[in-house]
């Protein structure tokens, strides 16, 4: 079990010891009893520290934050930030690093065991509990999830409520971590890659059918972009939201750039929009699951990302985000890959 | 004049409106949304809140000014595309939406009018659902001079009573609707009339959240204006378009022309939804960019919608629903900002 | 009756002329409708669209005065304006005004008025200057400080030297060159190296944010106080009618409460532009 006062201990020890600028952790919201990111400079701060089945969110995303931030100041303190994650985020961080994004001294990693269970679904729990509002949820013993509600408390399978991807989880313990909380203990993944594999058996005509219909539900809200730490592109080739502007760029360049997508959510732009990206998150993509929490419209948007990180295991061997020092998929190969589509 | 109408007979009602497209809300994968009703006997306005709100519906998220296309003498051809076809009748509008609209009015109307909007709005016909227990977790209407029963921008008010809905007609364009299907309706009887102000009087109790004494909110916002409060709460902000989009007062849109051939050109200039919380909304071509970090962005919003919007129109541009706090992905919420904002000591 | 805001009005291009080459290149365009038109106040700018690209946002340069055709003068900085760059005389385009508000040149009439501008910046206040010149009688002195950062990027070069015989005309560009005989440096250093009076006088800048700021400091330097001093300020613009909720600056939104502001009321908004 991750302790608490651990925690806080190590967040306050490495405040205290000025060795971090700020840590990025997760908070309790006390009135709905989930936990939302927070951002800690103060060594008194670290009561607000939280570690339940609630923390969802990736706060590898934060750490993209800060190196534009860094980028903005004209004299950035170059102290690393502290970031607490979980296996799956800790990947990310893994990405960052053999992208060269950031440098290993840019991080103070925090890692927490994700141990037997992983974290909720919040659409799975209000399911389950048909209309009850929960007020807290710790992680239990024998792999339940205690949840309290104004009824009271009870005892909830985890397997239950957990988020698909904690159930197709390859890395419930921080892959990298300069302290790690929780206990290393194994978890079985009988089905890495089963949600992606319920699609493959649908025709090609069903599966069309069905990805144009959830597709269609897109309002281009870019929350699944905005909230992956990987899309950290200052110009995103699916929708320009930024231009590297600079008093040097001449209207030429400006009125040369090509606008690959009309800002309209049709089906067309949005299937564009959306595959564009599944395809640039191949071979990086950790399956935080957190662009498909962050929409509005409930599209199954991590299956995209998934069947690409199936595709780089099966045709490359390729496992997504262990190793800083491997590079990333597509700038480097092997003899022995696929080349049949070379003619 | 107000009316009762059981809910076995509600499809006898939308069976009646053959002239109108009818919305009414519709669970598609968990999530709720205003969609145009096909079958009329399906529809159940047992249903807490919508994700997108009614706006999108006198104002959706694309549409069509004109049509260009070359003509034959080295000039151009413009056909204006005003919206036709049959007038809306939207079901199920809380009055958080309804109130949304009349505000959402305020900006399209005034001297120079929206064509496009008002062609729309003034055809449209919005049956509202009072609200007998708040929709969400987040509602705080009542803290920004709305109410779970409001009529604000409304044509007709429904008012759920067990086995039959009290029906109040507001609007002429509400008793048209309600007279289109006569005999479905009957006359309501004033017992009924109690129970719906008993319900309308309840509901006013049970919303589980409020934003309290922000009449000088406007005025503290404005000191507030270089301060690295707005740093601080905006930290966590992973500026995506989800708090603007799904808000029902916000009006933000971008135009573009959408080219469709090149040679000879043609194409259309379309509208759509836009947000100034997208980091380019407000960037110059120069590449300078007024608002060029999340801090001024989330200022722009909570300035917009508690001071400027005030200052304009004496009215918050924010009707409690909700919709921001509960589906940020990073819990950001505009309740704590504005307290703070009230709270807030330099 | 009153017509689709947001449909463009046709109108030809009459003419084209250079006014400075290279990256930054600057061109004037006047334009007559092909149909019934509209009217301006000095001041006031006018959408242009052209059909594919989009649409920019443009001061009317033109006297209200002069009938025949508006002018504009456009900078070529991105998509839209490269697209306009490419227009030929004869070539047709949209335009959509006028929009905003003007200069209170009724108010000015016995006044003394000064122009200080920089680069692009004289577009935007010709129509005032060229409205008071076609009125002169009812205007008092008349002066121009002007400048640009070398000669070649100086605007209405053929116009400045007619202006001369007209009105006290100072121009200046930012580094030496070995012909130019006028003052060198900024707009601003040269306001305060002839030191024009501020009693009973107007001053309107135009130009970059930084040559503005400088300006406005320089002006209340030498006398003027905020209410003497007029601007004209820009913003991202999408509908020019106040709806599209983007180029606001506090409450006001720029292409209808704006552009034109006095020192003293634009201080008073949020210093977001």
């Amino acid at each position: 079990m991750v302790k608490h006062e651990d925690l806080k201990a190590e967040a306050k020890k490495l405040l205290e010891s000025g060795t971090i600028k700020y840590l990025i952790a997760y908070e309790r919201n006390a009135r709905d009893g989930k936990a939302i990111p927070v951002f800690i400079k103060k060594p008194e701060e670290v009561d607000k520290i939280t570690w339940d089945p609630t923390c969802f969110h990736n706060l590898v995303r934060f750490v993209v934050d800060e190196k534009r931030r860094k980028a903005r100041q004209k004299n950035p303190d170059t102290r690393p930030v502290g970031v607490v994650v979980k296996g799956c985020d800790s990947r990310a961080l893994v990405i960052l690093l053999q992208e060269k994004f950031i440098d290993r001294k840019d991080v103070r990693i925090i890692g927490v065991s994700c141990e037997t269970t992983g974290v909720i679904d919040e659409r799975k729990l209000a399911k389950k509990l048909k209309g009850q509002k929960a007020k807290n949820i710790e992680f239990g013993p024998d792999e339940n999830f205690v949840v309290t509600t104004e009824e009271g408390t009870v005892n909830l399978p985890a397997s239950e409520i957990m988020a698909d991807r904690c159930l197709e989880c390859i890395a419930p313990i921080p892959v990298i971590s300069d302290v790690l909380f929780g206990e290393k203990t194994k978890r079985s993944t009988p089905h890495p890659f089963g949600s992606v594999d319920k699609i493959e058996t649908l025709s090609f005509e069903d599966r069309w059918k069905f990805w144009s219909e959830q597709l269609e539900k897109c309002v281009r809200c870019y929350g699944c972009r905005s909230v992956c730490p990987m899309c950290y592109c200052d110009e995103c080739v699916a929708d320009t939201i930024t231009f590297a502007v600079t008093p040097d760029t001449t209207a030429d360049e400006k009125a040369l750039k090509i606008k690959w997508l009309d800002k309209s959510p049709v089906i067309s732009e949005n299937i564009f929009y959306h595959m564009v990206r599944a395809i640039h998150l191949a071979g990086r993509c950790i399956d935080c699951g957190e662009c498909e929490r962050a929409c509005p419209v409930n599209i199954p948007l991590r299956m995209l990302n998934k069947k690409l990180e199936k595709e780089a295991k099966l045709l490359f061997g390729y496992d997504v985000g262990f190793d800083p020092d491997k590079p990333a998929l597509i700038s480097c190969f092997r003899d022995e890959d696929p080349g049949d589509f070379i003619r | 004049m107000d009316k009762i109408l059981a809910k076995k007979d509600f499809s006898r009602w939308l069976e009646a409106l053959g002239a109108y497209d009818v919305y009414a809300p519709r669970l598609i994968d968990d999530v709720w949304n205003y969609e145009l009703a096909a079958d009329p006997k399906a529809i159940s306005l047992d249903y807490p809140q919508t994700a997108i709100p009614a706006k999108k519906i006198v104002f959706p998220q694309r549409e069509f000014f004109f049509e260009f296309h070359e003509a034959d003498t080295d000039g151009y051809e413009l056909k204006e595309l005003l919206p036709g076809g049959k007038p809306a009748v939207i079901f199920g509008v809380r009055p958080c939406e309804g109130k949304a609209v009349t505000l959402t009015d305020l900006v399209f109307g005034g001297e120079i009018k929206d064509d496009y909007y008002w062609k729309r709005r003034n055809s449209a016909v919005l049956v509202g659902l009072a609200c007998a227990s708040p929709p969400s977790a987040n509602c705080f209407c009542l803290s920004v001079n709305g109410s779970p029963h409001s009529k604000e921008g409304l044509d007709v008010l429904l008012t759920d009573l067990g086995d039959h809905y009290y029906v109040e007609a507001l609007t002429d364009k509400g008793k048209k609707l309600v007279s289109e299907a006569g005999a479905v309706f009957h006359e309501a009887k004033p017992g009924d009339k109690k129970a719906a102000e008993k319900i309308h009087a309840d509901s006013e109790k049970k919303l589980s959240r409020e934003l309290k004494n922000i009449k000088d909110v406007p005025a503290k916002l404005k000191g507030m204006f270089a301060s690295p409060f707005w740093d601080d709460e905006s930290m966590s902000c992973i500026r995506c378009g989800i708090c603007t989009y799904l808000c029902p007062t916000c009006h933000c849109f971008d135009i573009n022309d959408e080219v469709e051939s090149q040679s000879p050109l043609a194409g259309r200039r379309v509208r759509t939804w836009d947000t100034c919380q997208f980091p380019d909304f407000t960037m110059h071509s120069s590449g300078h960019n007024p608002r060029p970090d999340k801090a001024a962005r989330l200022r722009q919003r909570i300035n917009h919608k508690f001071q400027y919007f005030v200052e304009a129109w004496q009215n918050y541009q924010c009707t409690g629903c909700g919709r921001c706090i509960t589906l940020c992905p990073v819990g950001i919420d505009i309740i704590k900002v504005v307290e703070k904002v009230r709270d807030h000591v330099s | 009756m009153s017509a689709n805001v947001y449909l463009p009005k046709l109108a030809q291009v009459i003419s084209v002329k250079d006014e400075v080459g290279g990256v930054r290149a600057i061109k004037t365009f006047r334009t007559k409708f092909l149909a019934e038109g509209f009217t301006h106040r000095c001041g006031q700018c006018a959408m242009l669209s052209v059909f594919g690209k989009g649409e920019s946002m443009i001061s009317i340069s033109s006297s209200p005065l002069v009938t025949d055709y508006l002018q504009f003068s456009i900078l070529k900085m991105g998509r839209v304006t490269s697209a306009i760059h490419d227009l030929e005389v004869g070539s047709i385009i949209g335009i959509r005004g006028p929009y905003g508000n003007a200069f209170p040149i009724e108010s000015w009439k016995g006044k003394n008025i000064l122009f200080a501008g920089g680069g692009i910046g004289l577009a935007p206040i010709w129509s005032v200057l060229q409205t008071a010149l076609l009125q002169k009688k009812d205007y008092g002195d008349l002066t121009l400080i002007y400048g640009a950062r070398t000669s070649p990027d100086i605007v209405f070069k053929e116009e400045l030297r007619d202006l001369k015989s007209k009105m006290t005309v100072h121009l200046s560009i930012d580094v030496a060159e070995p012909d130019w005989k006028e003052f060198v440096g900024f707009v601003a250093q040269n306001i305060l190296d002839k030191k024009p009076s501020a009693v009973n006088t107007i001053a309107i800048t135009c130009g970059p944010p930084i040559m503005i700021k400088t300006c406005i400091k320089a002006l209340s330097e030498i006398g003027f106080k905020d209410e003497q001093i007029y601007t004209t300020v820009e913003n991202k613009m999408k509908c020019g009618i106040g709806k599209c909720g983007r180029c606001n600056i506090g409450r006001h939104y720029v292409c209808k409460d704006g552009p034109v502001y006095s020192w003293a009321e634009l201080r008073q908004l949020p210093q977001e532009y």
